[in-house]
């Protein structure tokens, strides 16, 4: 067959019909709902999906409200929603983490919930350290979904076969029960740390640091590691002593993630960890764990061996600025990480039974079941005290918070593997923190 | 009545212009597709552009690049992805050379051989990289429950926690992974040299070391300029199995640049810096495979 121009006309028209015809086939919902049923576009990470969409379905029954849900891979969040609110194409309700608010508060994706029904309630129920991290520029921009504080998880089982009673106050306690462990045999190295490089924060640096009262940064987010604060450089000090020299603290440290080190407590293989507090219901838990009933939980161990703090993080329910379906998602908001028509945080409950996850609501800890089923894995007084006294980092409302944490671990890594010098690591962070308030300004 | 006629005979299309429309289409497709993105990376990368800041977005011209030179964890990366390529390139060529030159000799179990020596080239690099941690774990890796049954260690140890035997262990498993592909290319650059030139030099009294020297290396070099070129690029912007197995650690000892282009654009949604990062990357492989042209191209013996 000749080809003529015609041919090549028809062709082109088809080329040209194509892209139109794709186009026709996606689905894509612009910003917010706009499926004109008033639906809401709900995304969140994918931790228990299928309990979440259970819960989802009960809020649908009872308020008519549609919601479409969509679970997102934990590793990939954060970029995700970056980039469909780039495209124009974000939800009208999500999870946020407080370490991703400031950013995206920043970047016009959140709107504040100040003067909302009902808010203002919420907040003066739940712990301040969740209040603050929820505010950003002195607005109100979340609800809670669950929150935690960092403890000293320790295997009584262990330590009492070594001869310890009670768990350390202080960070030269840690070492001399940990050695002792050490050298009655029982394990070559007591203590695991989640220290491999991730897109993650380390919650455990933070509570070492707060802890013992210290802090890397001043209320107006200057860097004070390498100069007013002297605690930084000590706990890295004691870190690479217990690391290198008493080699208490597990070398493979640096190659664990959170998972494996969960998997070591469960098993036997460590005798403390610095962690969430919920982590315990799982080492508690006869079915998943052989130290089960032997885990507690205890105040972050301190320089000076008083009690100081220990860091909490808050993960939120956020609406967005730009949702067509303002008044059904900030009603599912509500549903989340509110108050239900009988005044009970039932979402925040709903996630504790079901999961252990922690609340932010203060009152919670009087509730006969939420206790009842906080005694079978943690002392409820110990618990609640860890709540009382954290407090998020005050470097979070900062744009570039996720460089600094991704810094900070190399340079802890350094410092446990011997490469850097405490003094070193400071001045190094101190540097960093620098450069990134520069680049940012 | 002419001008009629005119219009009712279609005239067909010349040989070029039919080659044109029928290459039109893919033509379309790899501009949107390939040159489109390529060329609005580069575009991004004259941008101070930051997702996280979009009201801070601004044209910038070349400030992302100039800002390199002193920016402290692209010059590490850089000084990190040049040893890597060093050592991966190095071991590569040698462990190819001598892989191919067996396998090109005729044995029982060959087949078996070529057919095992090939199954790394088709595992993914994130496999690649799963398989090796569990390899080099500290717990329950295999290489220390070996190392112990052959009695050469007493305990197990963590081997990817000290920088130098991060780096070591990550550039075996890449060359692991990416060494079949080289052996193929000189398996087949091997079995195009003719069986009367090692014959002619036997007659000529010349050992297995000169007929190597003069007669397989001068052969080979086409195929080992392909090898050089394209291990080169994979080294330098490997990144998968170097994510799984350290995450860049300890420290930024295996945090090669497209590591950091990854996390700068994917974890900081850093576009603008992203971008110029990975334009730094392509301009310094052209510029290598440009070298190896130079210094390879018509040398050897290449009328085949």
């Amino acid at each position: 067959m000749e080809l003529t121009r015609r041919h090549i006309l028809k062709l082109t028209g088809l080329g040209l019909a194509g892209p139109a015809l794709l186009s026709a086939c996606s689905n894509d919902s612009s910003s917010g709902g706009g499926s004109g049923d008033g639906s809401v576009k709900f995304e969140g990470w994918d931790y228990e999906a299928a309990l979440v969409q259970q819960n989802l379905d009960r809020f649908t029954k009872t308020s008519n409200v549609k919601v479409n849900y969509t679970p997102i891979t934990s590793a990939q969040y954060v970029q995700k929603v970056v980039a469909e609110f780039t495209g124009g194409g974000g939800p009208d309700a999500l999870y946020v983490y407080d370490d991703s608010l400031a950013a995206w508060v920043e970047g016009d994706y959140l709107q504040p919930l100040d003067g909302m029904a009902g808010v203002d309630e919420v907040y003066d129920a739940i712990y301040p350290g969740n209040a603050q991290a929820m505010t950003y520029d002195g607005k109100r921009y979340g609800l809670p979904y669950y929150t935690d504080a960092t403890c000293l998880t320790y295997n009584a089982g262990i330590l009492a076969q070594a001869g310890i009673s009670k768990p350390p106050a202080s960070l030269e306690e840690l070492e001399a029960q940990a050695l002792k462990i050490k050298n009655a045999g029982l394990l070559e190295y007591p203590i695991g740390l989640p220290a491999q490089l991730s897109d993650t924060w380390w919650s455990w640096v933070w509570a070492l640091l707060f802890g013992s009262g210290g802090n890397m940064f001043d209320d107006q987010q200057n860097p004070i590691m390498n100069t007013s604060d002297t605690v930084t450089k000590d706990v890295f000090a004691w870190l690479q002593q217990a690391a290198t020299k008493s080699k208490v603290i597990d070398p493979a440290s640096l190659q664990l993630l959170p998972v494996p080190v969960d998997n070591a407590m469960k098993a036997n293989r460590y005798a403390y960890t610095i962690g969430a507090r919920y982590a315990s219901r799982d080492y508690n838990d006869p079915a998943k764990s052989k130290a089960a009933g032997k885990i507690r939980m205890g105040l972050v161990p301190s320089l000076d061996g008083k009690e100081h703090g220990t860091v909490s993080n808050t993960r939120m329910y956020g609406l967005a600025k730009d949702t067509e379906v303002k008044d059904n998602a900030f009603k599912l908001l509500t549903y989340l990480g509110g108050y239900d028509s009988d005044k009970q945080p039932y979402t925040a409950k709903f996630w504790f039974l079901q999961r252990g996850l922690g609340f932010a609501y203060k009152a919670m800890v009087n509730d006969p079941t939420i206790t009842a089923a906080l005694k079978k894995f943690a002392d409820p007084t110990v618990y609640t005290h860890l709540a009382e006294i954290a407090k998020p980092r005050n470097v979070l409302g900062v744009p570039w918070y996720t460089e600094f944490e991704t810094e900070m671990h190399k340079v802890v890594q350094g410092v446990l593997s011997n490469q850097t010098q405490p003094s070193a690591a400071v001045a190094s962070l101190a540097q960093s923190a620098e450069t990134l308030k520069k680049k940012y300004s | 009545m002419a001008a009629l006629t005119g219009f009712a005979e279609r005239r067909p299309l010349g040989d070029n212009a039919k080659a044109w429309a029928l290459n039109a289409p893919a033509m379309v497709v790899i501009a949107l597709l390939v040159a489109y993105p390529i060329g609005y990376s580069f575009y991004v990368s004259l941008q101070k552009n930051n997702l996280k800041r979009p009201r801070a977005k601004r044209f910038i011209g070349f400030d992302n690049y100039t800002s390199l030179l002193s920016d402290h964890a692209f010059v590490n990366a850089l000084k990190v992805s040049a040893l890597f390529v060093v050592v991966v390139l190095g071991l590569t060529v040698v462990l190819a050379l001598i892989l191919a030159l067996v396998l090109n000799e005729r044995f029982r179990g060959r087949g078996l051989l070529l057919s095992l020596a090939l199954l790394p080239w088709a595992m993914p690099g994130v496999v690649n990289g799963l398989m090796w941690r569990t390899i080099f774990d500290a717990k329950t890796g295999a290489l220390n429950g070996l190392l112990q049954q052959l009695g050469l260690i007493d305990s197990y140890h963590a081997w990817l926690t000290s920088g130098t035997g991060a780096f070591l262990f990550t550039a075996l498993a890449q060359v692991w992974n990416t060494l079949p592909f080289s052996v193929i290319i000189l398996l087949a650059g091997l079995s195009t040299i003719p069986a009367e030139l090692y014959d002619a030099a036997t007659v000529d009294r010349a050992g297995a070391w000169r007929r190597f020297t003069e007669v397989t290396v001068p052969w080979l070099l086409h195929p080992l300029l392909i090898v050089l070129i394209l291990e080169t690029m994979n080294a330098f912007r490997a990144f998968d199995t170097i994510y799984v197995l350290t995450g860049g650690g300890p420290g930024d000892a295996t945090t090669t640049i497209a590591l950091l282009d990854v996390q700068t654009v994917l974890t900081f949604t850093d576009f603008g810096l992203g971008s110029a990062y990975a334009w730094v990357i392509t301009a310094i492989t052209l510029l290598i495979s440009v070298a190896y042209i130079g210094l390879l191209y018509r040398k050897g013996n290449f009328e085949v």
